[in-house]
């Protein structure tokens, strides 16, 4: 990076904290701590629930995913829209007129204590050890690429988000939110359009969305019902919607979001411009992506994304087997520069049997790359078996440090640092408010004043962030043990979902009935997860079925 | 908290028809992309 990228990073971030710190000045009372003093505009609320939604993976992966997969991610996000309006009817207006800090403060005035303390000790499990590797995530990638130290990229990332959560609170989140999101959305776009940019000035953004939809890209709907098949428009409109509805409507880290809305109909209206904007949103990020894997389709592309990966083999004993997959590579790349070049010839003579015959060989290259690709990832953890092998999260920043100018790159990473903070703020404030209100007000010290309530989640946001900061430090040496958290993390969603909604529409259920139930398919979906019975999106939809069909059997078996 | 009408944006004069129109989005974002894929396939 070079001094004006530095300087350009420097200048977003303090300018985002400042900005944040400034605004939030003044506040004094628990109230204005958590929830903003429930003061905010729909169009904050819609801000902040989409910055604490959209990680710094979204900005990496996202597009590498566009570059390697294509488009079909985006049926992930379908549900989304139809989870916002039952959002909107059901959650928004109860979760308002009981004026409760905490998703988990309803399920006691509904149930029990027992449910309400189960399910924020789960969520707390789950969210602070997610959020230790939501910083831990961005910074490997970010220390791998450019040569920073994992542990100072962790500090920086996971303290400097300590900083203002920790003096501003919610307001302070809620404005730097804005700033985030403007940062992202801004840079991102200005990435794609440069990548339009470099194309060879012959191809138009058409012909290159012709070229991408050629090479399999533009696949963004699958109709086929495959229970296996992660991305179908299916499993993205049930399974999604699932997924989603237990995100926003029982994750403290979006609940806290939403409650800081003026009113009723201000808190609707964020999550509905969520329900407008996310799928929208996640195409174009997508879309950046697409254009990236045209622009290499006309320029040689690396091997492998991970550089520093790729040097490591290059002083190996595996140098010899490394260096006959670059020739291979190399081949591969002027047959693929070939074909796309009569493709281009073919699209501008509206020569059809001529694209098809393009299409053919960039297809039968692409999968051919693959194949190579395959080789030297098992040649690099054969060299190194704690080598970051996803290569998807490389794509995008490789090619903005190859490619794009100085000054963006500098942007670029301060997007990346943007949205990780936007997401870890509102865990760490989350996690703070589930602590103070549903366990140390409940159940440790309940006749205090306002005062040592605002003192103590002040406390309680300094420990969770350190909490957070120390798993993100220890995040390398579980290995394996990364994407095995991840997925714990998620399974709770359906159980914690099913909860909900029997408090919501099962009137004659109880709380005991409830209790066992949640404990019971938590158990179940923990063994379906292990017999991999399905994919991984279903478990939410399973999770949740589980415990309305569970407890509404015990409601009728154990006696009231 | 109170729910107040005027919080509905000048397009909707209803919950129902705000929620309608962010399900039709979706209907049509889902169409656009199938028509965009068989166009550029």
């Amino acid at each position: 990076m070079s001094v004006i990228d530095w300087s350009v990073l420097v200048l977003t971030l303090v300018g985002i904290m400042a900005y944040g710190l400034i605004r939030s000045r003044g506040s004094q009372s628990m109230d204005d701590y958590l929830l903003a003093g429930r003061s905010l505009p729909w169009y904050h609320v819609g801000l902040s629930v989409m910055a604490t939604q959209a990680s710094a993976v979204t900005f990496l992966s996202a597009p590498g995913q566009g570059f390697t997969d294509g488009m079909r991610f985006v049926q992930f996000y379908f549900g989304l829209p139809l989870a916002m309006v039952v959002l909107s009817v059901t959650f928004v207006p109860i979760f308002h007129k009981l004026k409760i800090y905490t998703a988990y403060e309803f399920l006691e005035s509904r149930f029990d204590v027992r449910v309400r303390t189960l399910t924020s000790g789960l969520f707390l499990l789950q969210r602070g050890l997610s959020t230790g590797l939501s910083i831990y995530a961005p910074s490997i990638i970010l220390s791998t690429i450019l040569g920073w130290n994992i542990y100072w990229t962790n500090l920086l990332m996971g303290g400097m988000v300590l900083i203002y959560t920790v003096t501003g609170g919610t307001k302070a989140i809620s404005y730097t939110h804005l700033q985030q999101m403007a940062v992202v959305t801004f840079a991102m776009a200005l990435a794609g359009y440069l990548t339009v940019k470099m194309l060879p000035e012959s191809v138009s953004f058409v012909d290159a969305l012709h070229v991408a939809g050629k090479a399999g890209r533009m696949n963004l709907i699958d109709l086929k019902f495959d229970p296996s098949s992660r991305y179908n428009l299916w499993s993205g409109l049930i399974g999604g919607f699932f997924l989603q509805l237990s995100y926003f409507g029982t994750d403290q880290s979006q609940v806290g979001r939403y409650l800081t809305g003026q009113s009723i109909g201000q808190s609707r209206l964020g999550l509905l411009m969520n329900g407008l904007l996310k799928v929208p949103m996640q195409f174009l990020i997508l879309l950046v992506g697409v254009l990236v894997f045209v622009f290499y389709q006309y320029n040689p592309s690396p091997t492998f994304f991970n550089k520093q990966e790729t040097d490591k083999l290059k002083k190996s004993q595996y140098a010899g087997a490394y260096q006959l997959a670059e020739i291979k590579h190399q081949n591969l790349t002027t047959q693929r520069q070939r074909a796309v070049t009569d493709m281009e010839v073919a699209l501008h003579a509206d020569n059809e049997a001529g694209q098809d015959a393009a299409a053919i060989i960039l297809r039968e290259t692409d999968d051919a790359l693959k194949l190579v690709k395959t080789d030297v990832t098992k040649l690099i953890q054969k060299n190194n078996p704690s080598a970051d092998t996803n290569d998807v999260n490389y794509v995008f920043l490789r090619f903005v440090l190859d490619y794009l100018p100085h000054g963006l790159i500098g942007l670029l990473i301060a997007v990346i640092f943007s949205a990780s903070m936007g997401s870890i703020a509102s865990a760490y404030n989350s996690l703070a408010s589930t602590t103070v209100v549903d366990i140390y007000k409940r159940l440790i010290k309940s006749d205090s004043d306002d005062a040592h309530y605002l003192n103590i989640s002040r406390w309680a946001t300094v420990g969770w962030g350190a909490f957070c900061i120390v798993v993100a430090q220890f995040a390398n040496r579980l290995g394996s043990m990364i994407e095995a958290v991840n997925i714990l993390g998620s399974l709770f969603y359906g159980v914690i979902l099913g909860v909900f909604v029997v408090a919501f529409y099962v009137k004659s259920i109880g709380g005991r009935a409830t209790f066992w139930a949640a404990i019971i398919s938590e158990v179940l979906v923990i063994v379906s997860w292990y017999l991999d019975l399905t994919a991984f999106l279903w478990l939410n939809a399973i999770g949740c079925l589980l415990v309305v069909g569970i407890a509404w059997i015990l409601q009728r078996i154990i006696p009231r | 908290m109170p729910e107040n009408p005027t919080d509905l944006p000048p397009f909707a004069r209803t919950w129902t028809q705000l929620y309608a129109i962010v399900i039709g989005s979706l209907v049509a974002e889902i169409l656009f992309f199938y028509g965009l894929m068989h166009w550029l396939s």
